[in-house]
C-alpha cells in the first residue's frame, strides 16, 4: 500500500458523524463490487433515502457492473475509487458499506468507526476472535451503528418462528442441528501470475500477506484470508439458531471433527466440519460438508412462496429438537413447521427473505442511533462459532473449553496462538482502537 | 418495421396465386415478406426475389421451392450468411422452419453470394391445401467462420473464470461462427414486431433515448428512435438474448468460443491446414496487445468520450480494430451474454449466474479485453449488456 493508513487515523481523533434528519438522504459509499457489493450497492441505490457517493473496488474491471447498477437505480452518477480511504476523508458520507473478502471486514470497519462512518458489514463479521473483539470496541468508542448482512434476522418468519418456540409448545430444547451442505469444484493447481493491469493486489491483500497473485487459488480456502467457505456459508443459519434461542451467549466447550476430505487440491480450510458447542445442557450442532451434490440450498421457487423445501435434502435448515415437540426451519425464505410428540404437524409458516427489513433497520438505526438488529456484538457472538469450530480444528480436532471473559481458550495454549492473526503492516488492528 | 396488420413499403410482400401442375386446382396463395435492409450492417443482409412456388412430388404431397438472391459481396466461406426462414399461416403466429425440413443450398450457412434454392418438404409443414394464404419470411445475418483447432484460453478468476472448468493454455474447439456484429436495435425490433403481444423480450428501460432506443406503440408494435437502428440492443436479460436466437436458430457463444473469437486460433484458418499462423495467439485485445486508447488513438468503446461515445455506438464503429477473424466490437461497446453459467454451490439453488464477457462503454480500457468477464443473474437487464449469436455444434466440447 502507498503511504501509510494515516489519513482515517487522524479523522479518529475527531469523528465526523452527523445526526440525521428524517428527509435527509444517507450518503454511502461501497467498499468491496463483487456480487455481494454489487447487490448491496444497487439495492441500497434503490432506496429514496439513500444516496450511493462512491463505489470502491481494488479491481477497476468491477466497476462497470456496480456503476451501471447504482446510476440506474438512483439516476445519478457515483465516484468510483481503488482507495477506500477517499470514502472516510469524505466528510459527507455517512456509512461504508463493507463487501469485501474476510480479511478485509475487520480494520475496514474499525477505520470507518474511527472516520466517524456507520457501518454495513457483511458476514462473517470478523477474520479472528480478537479483531471481532475490537470492532464492538470501535463501533462503541466512536458510537457507531454497525449492521452486521446477516439479514435472515430480519424476516418476519423467523422472529415467528422465535416466539413459537418462546411459548414452549417445542418443551425444552436440548439439541440443535445446523446444516450447512455444499457441493464445491477443486481448485486447479495453475501457476502464479503477472497482476493483471487494474487491479491494485497490494490494496486487495491489505491486512493478509502479499501472496504471489494466483487467480486459481480461491481466497475462501485460504486462512490467510478467509474463515472458510463453511463458516462463510453457515454463519447465517448459526446466527438464526442462536436468534431462535434468544441469542444464547457463548459455549463452553467445542469440539470439532473433519478436515479436508473429498477436495484434497491443496485447501487449507476443511471440506467437513462437524463442530459440537456445549452450552451447559444445551448442545448446538453444526454440520457442513462442500462435497454434498444431493444437499439442495432452498430453490428460487420456494423462496418467498407460499411452498417448503424438501427438508430431507434441505443444505441450509435449522432442526430444533424440544422434549415436546420437533421444528424445521429454512433459511432463504423457506419457512418453518413445528411437529409435536406423535409427529403430527402443528404449525406452518411460509417464509419471505428480510433483506429489505434488514436495510430498513439500518437506515433507521442510522435516524435514531439505536442498535440495529444484527448489531456488531451479535455478529461477534454468532462469528465465534466458527472461529471456535476452525481452532479446534487447527489444533487436531481437540476438545477446548472456552472462558467467555477473556474470549480465550483455558486447556489449550496453541488453540489460544489462532485467536489473532498476524497483520501486514501498515494495515494492524490495534490493541486500542 | 412492422405495423399491425399490415407491411411496411420497403419490405417486399408478393402474393401469388399457384396452380400446382399436374394437380388441376388451387394449392394456396402464397405471401412473401422479403426482409431486407439498405444500410451495412444494422438489420439483417439484403435478400431480394424471393418466390416460393409449389411442385408436386410422384408419391407424395407437394414440395415447396423458396428461391430468393443475396448478392452482398461480403459472403465468402470465411464471412458467410446465416439463412433462417420463418413461416406463419395466418400472420399472428410464426414459425422457425427447422433446417431438417429444408435442402439446398440457401440456408443455414450460407458462402456464396448469388441465387439460391431451398427446397422445403417431408412434413405435414408442406400441408397447406387448406390454407388460403401464407407467409414467408428470410431473413440473413452476416458471419464469421471460426475453424477449428485449438487457441490459447487465459481468462482468470478476477475477470469471471469459471472455477468449475479446467484451464490449459492449450484448448480446442470444433468450427463454429459467430455474429460479425453485435445484435442491433433494428434486428431485435424485427423480432419484437414479429413474436407479437405486450411485450415478451421488451422492458420499459428500452426506451432510454441514450442508451438503447426502442419506441412502443399504442398497438404493442415497435420501432426504433432515428439514427438508433444501427446501435447494438440492451437492456436484454439472457432470457431475452436466448428467446431471441431460438427465433432465428441460433444459440449464444460459450466463454470458450467467445474467447478464441477475440483471440482467434494458433492457426486463423485452423489445425487442419495450419497455414496461417496466428501472429499474436495470446494477445490481450482483438487488434493485438496496445491498450485501447494507445497513442491517442481509440480502439473501442470504452468509458468516457474520448472515443466519441458518450453511451453505446453504432456496431461496427471501430471495424478497423477487430479480431483476427474480422468481427467487430469484441472489446467495449456492450458487454455481452454467454451460454455459460457460473456455478459454485454458492449460488446452488438460485437460478445461477450466467457469465458476460467483454468490456463495455462503461467499462475502464483495460477491462475491454480477452479476459475480462462478471457474473449477473440472467433477469438482469443493463444498458452495458447486450449479445451476438454463434451456430456451432449443439453440445459444445472444450478439449485440451
Amino acid at each position: 500500500m502507498k503511504g501509510s493508513i494515516a489519513s482515517a487515523a487522524a479523522l479518529a481523533a475527531f469523528p465526523q458523524g452527523k445526526v440525521h434528519g428524517a428527509n435527509e438522504k444517507v450518503i454511502m459509499g461501497v467498499m468491496g463490487l463483487g456480487g455481494r457489493g454489487t447487490y448491496l450497492a444497487e439495492k441500497f441505490a434503490q432506496r429514496p433515502d439513500v444516496e450511493i457517493a462512491y463505489l470502491c473496488d481494488p479491481n477497476t474491471r468491477r466497476f462497470a457492473r456496480a456503476r451501471e447498477a447504482v446510476e440506474e437505480a438512483q439516476g445519478k452518477r457515483t465516484k468510483l475509487v481503488q482507495d477506500f480511504r477517499k470514502i472516510l476523508d469524505d466528510r459527507n458520507v455517512d456509512v461504508l458499506v463493507n463487501a469485501t473478502p474476510d480479511h478485509w471486514h475487520g480494520l475496514g470497519t474499525i477505520m470507518a468507526c474511527q472516520a466517524g462512518k456507520d457501518v454495513y458489514v457483511e458476514k462473517p463479521l470478523s477474520h479472528n476472535i480478537w479483531e471481532g473483539r475490537k470492532m464492538v470496541e470501535a463501533a462503541r468508542k466512536y458510537k457507531r451503528v454497525v449492521q452486521v448482512g446477516m439479514q435472515s434476522r430480519s424476516a418476519a418468519y423467523s422472529k415467528k418462528a422465535k416466539q413459537y418456540i418462546e411459548s414452549g409448545k417445542l418443551g425444552d430444547i436440548y439439541i440443535v442441528r445446523v446444516f450447512n451442505m455444499m457441493s464445491h469444484p477443486m481448485q486447479k493447481d495453475t501457476p502464479n501470475q503477472p497482476v493483471p493491469e487494474g487491479f491494485d493486489y497490494e490494496m486487495w491483500c491489505g491486512p493478509a500477506p502479499k501472496l504471489p497473485y494466483n487467480p486459481s487459488r480461491r481466497w475462501l480456502n485460504q486462512w490467510e484470508y478467509s474463515c472458510g467457505p463453511i463458516p462463510g456459508d453457515a454463519i447465517h443459519q448459526l446466527d438464526l439458531a442462536r436468534y431462535l434461542l434468544d441469542d444464547i451467549p457463548y459455549p463452553k466447550t467445542v469440539f470439532h471433527a473433519g478436515g479436508v476430505n473429498a477436495l484434497r487440491d491443496g485447501r487449507e480450510t476443511p471440506d467437513t466440519q462437524l463442530a459440537t458447542f456445549e452450552y451447559g445442557r444445551l448442545t448446538l450442532l453444526l454440520e457442513a460438508a462442500l462435497w454434498t451434490p444431493y444437499m439442495k440450498k432452498t430453490p428460487v421457487d420456494v423462496r418467498d412462496s407460499d411452498r417448503f423445501p424438501n427438508w430431507p435434502f434441505s443444505s441450509t435448515k435449522i432442526e430444533i429438537l424440544g422434549t415436546k415437540g420437533f421444528m424445521h426451519f429454512s433459511r432463504h425464505g423457506g419457512g418453518w413447521q413445528a411437529f409435536d410428540a406423535q409427529g403430527e404437524l402443528t404449525h406452518s409458516e411460509y417464509g419471505r427473505q428480510g433483506d429489505k427489513e434488514h436495510q430498513d433497520n439500518f437506515i433507521d438505526c442510522i435516524r435514531t442511533r439505536k442498535k440495529p438488529i444484527s448489531d456488531v456484538e451479535i455478529g461477534h457472538q454468532s462469528v465465534l462459532l466458527c472461529h471456535m469450530a476452525n481452532i479446534s480444528y487447527r489444533v487436531g480436532n481437540q476438545k477446548l473449553e472456552f472462558d467467555p471473559k477473556t474470549e480465550s481458550f483455558t486447556n489449550c495454549e496453541q488453540a489460544n496462538k489462532y485467536l489473532k492473526r498476524t497483520y501486514r503492516k501498515p494495515w494492524v488492528v490495534p490493541d486500542n482502537v | 418495421m412492422y405495423e399491425q396488420g399490415k407491411k411496411v413499403p420497403h419490405q417486399l410482400s408478393i402474393g401469388s396465386r399457384l396452380i400446382g401442375a399436374g394437380l388441376h386446382r388451387v394449392l394456396f396463395s402464397v405471401g412473401i415478406v422479403v426482409v431486407c435492409c439498405h444500410c451495412s450492417y444494422s438489420k439483417w443482409l439484403k435478400i431480394s426475389n424471393i418466390t416460393v412456388r409449389q411442385e408436386p412430388t410422384e408419391l407424395g404431397g407437394p414440395k415447396t421451392i423458396i428461391e430468393y438472391d443475396i448478392e452482398d459481396p461480403n459472403i465468402s466461406p470465411a464471412t458467410p450468411a446465416y439463412v433462417f426462414v420463418r413461416y406463419s399461416k395466418d400472420e399472428t403466429n410464426w414459425q422457425l422452419i427447422e433446417t431438417d425440413c429444408l435442402r439446398g443450398n440457401g440456408f443455414d450457412i450460407v458462402d456464396k453470394p448469388g441465387h439460391k434454392k431451398i427446397i422445403w418438404w417431408g412434413t405435414d409443414q408442406t400441408s397447406f391445401t387448406d390454407l388460403i394464404q401464407i407467409d414467408v419470411r428470410v431473413r440473413g445475418i452476416q458471419m464469421v467462420r471460426i475453424p477449428a483447432g485449438r487457441f490459447i484460453m487465459k481468462s482468470l478468476p478476477g475477470g469471471g473464470y469459471d472455477e468449475s472448468k479446467k484451464i490449459n493454455p492449450s484448448s480446442n474447439l470444433p468450427l463454429f461462427y459467430m455474429a460479425k456484429y453485435e445484435t442491433t436495435i433494428a434486428v431485435y425490433i424485427d423480432y419484437l414486431n414479429e413474436i407479437g403481444g405486450e411485450g415478451a423480450g421488451w422492458n420499459q428501460r428500452m426506451t432510454d433515448s441514450n442508451r438503447c432506443g426502442i419506441v412502443r406503440h399504442i398497438n404493442y408494435t415497435y420501432s426504433a428512435e432515428p439514427g438508433r437502428e444501427n446501435y447494438p440492443i440492451t437492456y436484454v436479460s439472457w432470457y431475452d438474448a436466448t428467446n431471441f436466437l431460438q427465433w432465428c436458430g441460433l444459440r449464444l457463444p460459450t466463454e470458450a468460443e467467445w474467447e478464441k473469437a477475440l483471440r482467434g486460433g494458433l492457426y486463423l484458418d485452423g489445425d487442419e491446414t495450419k497455414k496461417l499462423p496466428n501472429p499474436m495467439p495470446e494477445r490481450r485485445y482483438p487488434w493485438g496487445n496496445q491498450a485501447p486508447n494507445a497513442d491517442g488513438v481509440f480502439r473501442c468503446n470504452y468509458d468516457g468520450t474520448d472515443d466519441g461515445f458518450d453511451y453505446t455506438a453504432p456496431v461496427g464503429s471501430f471495424a478497423n480494430f477487430s479480431s483476427p477473424y474480422g468481427i467487430c466490437d469484441l472489446a467495449g461497446n456492450v458487454a455481452e451474454w454467454t451460454l455459460d453459467w457460473y456455478s459454485t454451490s454458492y449460488h446452488a439453488g438460485l437460478d445461477g449466474f450466467r457469465m458476460v464477457r467483454g468490456g463495455s462503454w462503461m467499462a475502464v480500457p483495460a477491462a475491454c479485453d480477452a479476459i475480462t468477464g462478471a457474473t449477473q443473474l440472467p433477469l438482469k437487464e443493463s444498458s452495458i449488456m447486450g449479445f451476438r449469436g454463434a451456430k456451432g455444434p449443439r453440445e459444445i466440447t472444450l478439449t485440451y
